[in-house]
């Protein structure tokens, strides 16, 4: 197995400052070639090593309908993040495997209304889909954005939320925690604004929601109150992963790999699984 | 297709023990400090295939080392480099002696999980360039219970050469698998008499049965499979983790315990990836950067380790994650044993309902 | 030693008064004649308790862990449990209020084959320092005794340096990094070890005769004249590593070096590292 731990080298295009403490890298790989073969769907990740200092996991925010380029956004947060926004510029090299996971069930939500429910950094895997979905907008029906973070500054990807507000076929709400002086839309934590100002239909929608543990935790809870069904509540599972490869065993929860069985599942799925997360 | 039995005495058997070291490399146990682990040997004298369980410690680094080299690196500013490892050094044709029955099932539960989705190639390869010979024990230890388990210790297809001590005086050896025939037609040369499997056959059953008769440890695993399963909140997990010290021996030790880390080692600029043993009972095993742990606390750590070994294993793989050699119970400084755990934990559900 | 009756009494009776939750003791393994540590939560368990010459393990590991953080605890402690819980009371990890000692006047400890334990033979401080209550009569008498070198330092420290380095080559390649030394040592309570550091550096988890040089020296380090000889490091390691070998090195240089300084015997005593005295020797300053 060990040649499967082995990275492909990639270089840094290009780094976005999206907020204090998140940036987007924008990677190629360095070998010609490399980035036509490299296929991946909505909600997969790679493993991605700055080398020597060490291996994390993050989701792929770009989608492969965009060419040339897949980005990583990532979220100051512990030793390796804190090392990546200190040393890794324009032009630097990182190591990358995968891609691993599964992905968003694309045939599934197919011809359905979709809501997107993102928190934070979360809103980074979800970025992926929208952004196939986008691209594919024909093959959808109504299309929602509920996005909230703590303070108008902590919004990641600013002037593409601009564009997606521009697209007339697209509904974003946007939301943050507390009041600010310029901010002239929705205040309040994401659940409420999606019971009070997003007010979803039901029928024939398909939510996809990512954020913070305790937003996942409190959207879902508003989600079955509404009235959606589990199966159509889908979310992507935040989980301590190395290998990537179903083999570690850090990623277990149950007789699940999350890094193999997921880290997509429906509400049903996570139900029967382990309260573990 | 049929193998080869042969009976001979003890004098034949360490004339074939020799010859086998002559023809490939050997690995057998080897004492150090009062505990043997299995190491690369030259001449009989080195080792003790027969050394006893409780101090022997598993043949799982021979297929799963505790440090593989991932790749070196060099990262400069100008830009980065990475290299392969050299040549794996347990991928050689090779004999394992003084393997226990335990150690041979294990090989067979790991299979499972390092063959599906992503093939482990590397593992794969020590496995089939490797023949493993195993020593019948004559009596179980203290906190064996390798016979209350999923698998058929007398009939095990796990080793390819089967060595039986018969009562009679006599040394039986047994082909279990075409690898073990192969060893076997090559080396065993020595005045040794051919029998078949059915004149063999009284004998090692009278030794076999003696063996199976002196376990002090009995358990249905079934029963045990069925109750945890549904009693993943039981606070009796609390009770049973409450003397562990969460040192994380029983997981180094443990022939199917198969989790791992990856972590680098870096001077100046040229580093090496390794992948080495970790352990689930560890800590910050699942601290994720951010602070969030699913696992924050000793009992739900115990919990997935129980779980993982009796119950998550077995749905996803169909084999329990226990092979019963007890070698986590005599190294752990407080003597848990996952025996008692298990067993008293779905004791617990059995009062519950 | 019986003080198997005692035990049970003391804490049936702190039960009953409601002075604490937990009782650490020592238990029969249920399997031969050995001892395995035990918490009690229920005062129908009491029973269970026993205390003879084969309650070895070091019980103030028990201290740092989950089931007894923020509770009311009562621990029986020998003469070396009680120099580390001391330590541990000094270094503020525990709050002396919220515990009950049961010290012990120890008459040394045997191991699994019946034998006195070496660190026992050795022992300076067989009566617990720290206690609420005390049980025996005190084993050191008149403070008659005195110092003895461990036999093993003493035979290592006469092969020559170059025997000495291979001596502990070979003890670092037989050390499969399970780190259960650390877990297992009462006075390694630190939530995040610098030898688990997850940035690549030399103390990183793999099994290299390198890594476990740099894991076990700086260990060793972390612990000299903090190392109280209880031995449950050696007792958990699965490789049977003559660990007591590094910590009783620096212990003999520091007690003939710092005034005959041996660790948490004297309450709210820092340690030799820890406080300057100017009697310390300047011979090694250039």
């Amino acid at each position: 197995m060990e040649q499967l731990l082995v990275p492909m080298i990639c270089k840094v295009d290009k780094v976005i400052q999206e907020t204090p403490d998140i940036r987007t890298y924008r990677l190629t790989f360095r070998e010609e070639g490399l980035m036509d073969q490299f296929s991946y769907l909505p909600g997969q990740f790679v493993e991605f090593s700055l080398l020597g200092s060490g291996e994390c996991t993050f989701c792929i925010s770009s989608s492969a309908t965009r060419k040339g380029y897949f980005d990583c956004s990532i979220k100051k947060a512990g030793v390796v993040t804190a090392d990546i926004h200190t040393s890794l510029e324009e032009g630097d090299e990182v190591g990358i495997r995968g891609p691993f996971g599964n992905w968003f069930p694309l045939e599934d939500i197919k011809g359905k209304n979709l809501l997107f429910v993102g928190g934070g950094i979360g809103l980074a895997p979800l970025r992926s889909l929208i952004q196939y979905c986008i691209d594919n907008r024909s093959d959808y029906k109504d299309f929602t954005i509920l996005y909230g973070a703590r303070t108008s500054a902590d919004m990641c990807y600013k002037d593409e939320i601009k564009e997606w507000q521009d697209n007339k076929s697209l509904n974003v709400v946007l939301t943050i925690d507390k009041p600010e002086e310029t901010w002239t839309t929705n205040v309040g934590v994401v659940p409420k604004i999606l019971e009070e100002v997003v007010k979803p239909v039901i029928e024939n929608t398909k939510v996809i929601t990512c954020g913070p543990p305790i937003m996942i935790k409190y959207t879902i809870q508003s989600l079955v109150k509404l009235g959606f069904a589990d199966k159509d509540i889908i979310t992507t599972l935040e989980m301590k992963m190395q290998c990537g490869l179903g083999k570690c065993g850090r990623c277990n929860i149950g007789s699940t790999y999350v890094c193999k069985d997921g880290p997509v599942f429906t509400n049903e799925q996570l139900k029967s699984l382990p309260d573990e997360f | 297709m049929s193998f080869t039995t042969f009976v001979t005495d003890k004098a034949g058997l360490q004339k074939f023990y020799e010859a086998v070291m002559a023809s490939r490399e050997t690995y057998a146990p080897v004492e150090k400090f009062g505990k043997f682990d299995f190491k690369r040997v030259a001449r009989l004298s080195e080792c003790d295939p027969v050394s006893p369980i409780a101090k022997t410690l598993s043949i799982k680094p021979l297929f799963f080392p505790r440090t593989a080299k991932v790749m070196k690196y060099v990262a400069t500013s100008a830009g980065t480099d990475v290299s392969e490892v050299d040549e794996d050094p347990l991928a050689v044709k090779r004999v394992i002696l003084g393997a226990k029955h335990c150690d041979a099932r294990s090989l067979q539960v790991l299979d499972k999980v390092y063959n599906w989705d992503y093939i482990d190639t590397d593992y794969q390869k020590r496995r089939e360039n490797t023949v493993i010979i195993s020593t019948r024990c004559d009596k179980a230890d203290t906190h064996c219970f390798c016979t209350s388990l999923d698998y058929d210790v007398e009939n095990l297809d796990a080793l390819d050469v089967l060595v039986v001590n018969g009562a009679d005086g006599k040394t039986y050896l047994e082909a279990r698998t075409a690898k073990g025939e192969a060893l076997l037609g090559e080396t065993f040369t020595s005045d040794a008499v051919r029998v078949t499997k059915e004149e063999a056959a009284p004998e090692m059953k009278k030794q076999y049965d003696a063996f199976a008769a002196s376990f002090r440890l009995k358990m249905d695993y079934k029963e045990v499979n069925a109750k945890l399963a549904k009693i993943f909140d039981t606070p009796e997990f609390e009770n049973v983790s409450g003397n562990c010290v969460s040192c994380n021996t029983c997981a180094f030790v443990c022939p199917t315990c198969h989790c791992f880390k990856i972590s680098d080692e870096k001077v100046k600029d040229t580093g090496v990836r390794y992948k080495s043993y970790d352990s689930c009972n560890n800590g910050y095993f699942t601290l994720m950067a951010g602070g969030h742990n699913p696992r924050p606390v000793k009992y739900r750590r115990w919990r997935q380790r129980a779980m993982h070994k009796f119950v998550y294993y077995k749905e996803r793989f169909g084999e329990n994650l226990c092979v019963g050699c007890g070698k986590c119970t005599i190294s752990c400084p407080v003597n848990i044993s996952i025996f008692e755990v298990v067993s008293q934990v779905s004791a617990a559900a059995g009062n519950r309902q | 030693m019986n003080y198997t009756k005692q035990i049970q009494d003391i804490a049936a009776k702190l039960f009953a008064e409601g002075k604490i939750d937990v009782f650490v003791g020592y238990r029969m393994n249920g399997f031969d004649e050995n001892q395995v540590p035990v918490l009690i939560t229920d005062p129908q368990d009491v029973s269970k308790l026993v205390f003879t010459d084969k309650s070895v393990f070091n019980l103030v590991n028990y201290l740092k862990t989950d089931h007894t953080r923020r509770k009311r605890v009562g621990i029986v402690v020998k003469g070396c449990d009680s120099r580390s819980l001391n330590l541990m009371l000094t270094e503020s990890q525990v709050k002396r209020e919220n515990l009950y000692v049961v010290g012990i006047c120890c008459e040394g400890v045997v191991d699994d084959a019946g034998e006195k334990m070496q660190n026992c033979t050795d022992c300076m401080v067989p009566d617990a320092v720290v206690s609420d209550e005390m049980l025996g009569t005190a084993v050191s008498g008149s403070g008659t005794l005195t110092y003895k070198k461990n036999a093993d330092i003493v035979a290592l420290a006469e092969k020559p340096l170059t025997e000495r380095a291979a001596y502990f080559e070979e003890v670092f390649e037989n050390c499969i990094r399970c780190n259960a030394c650390r877990h297992s040592c009462p006075l390694c309570y630190c939530a995040k070890c610098c030898i688990d550091q997850e940035t690549a550096t030399l103390y990183n988890g793999a099994n290299t005769t390198s890594a476990a040089f740099h894991a076990l020296m700086t260990w060793s380090l972390h612990l000299a004249g903090r190392c109280v000889d209880c031995r449950n490091c050696e007792k958990a390691c699965p490789s049977h590593l003559p660990l007591h070998l590094l910590h009783k090195q620096n212990e003999s240089v520091i007690y003939e070096n710092f005034q005959e300084h041996l660790a948490g015997v004297i309450p709210e005593d820092r340690g030799a590292f820890y406080k300057y005295s100017l009697k310390d020797p300047d011979d090694f300053i250039m």
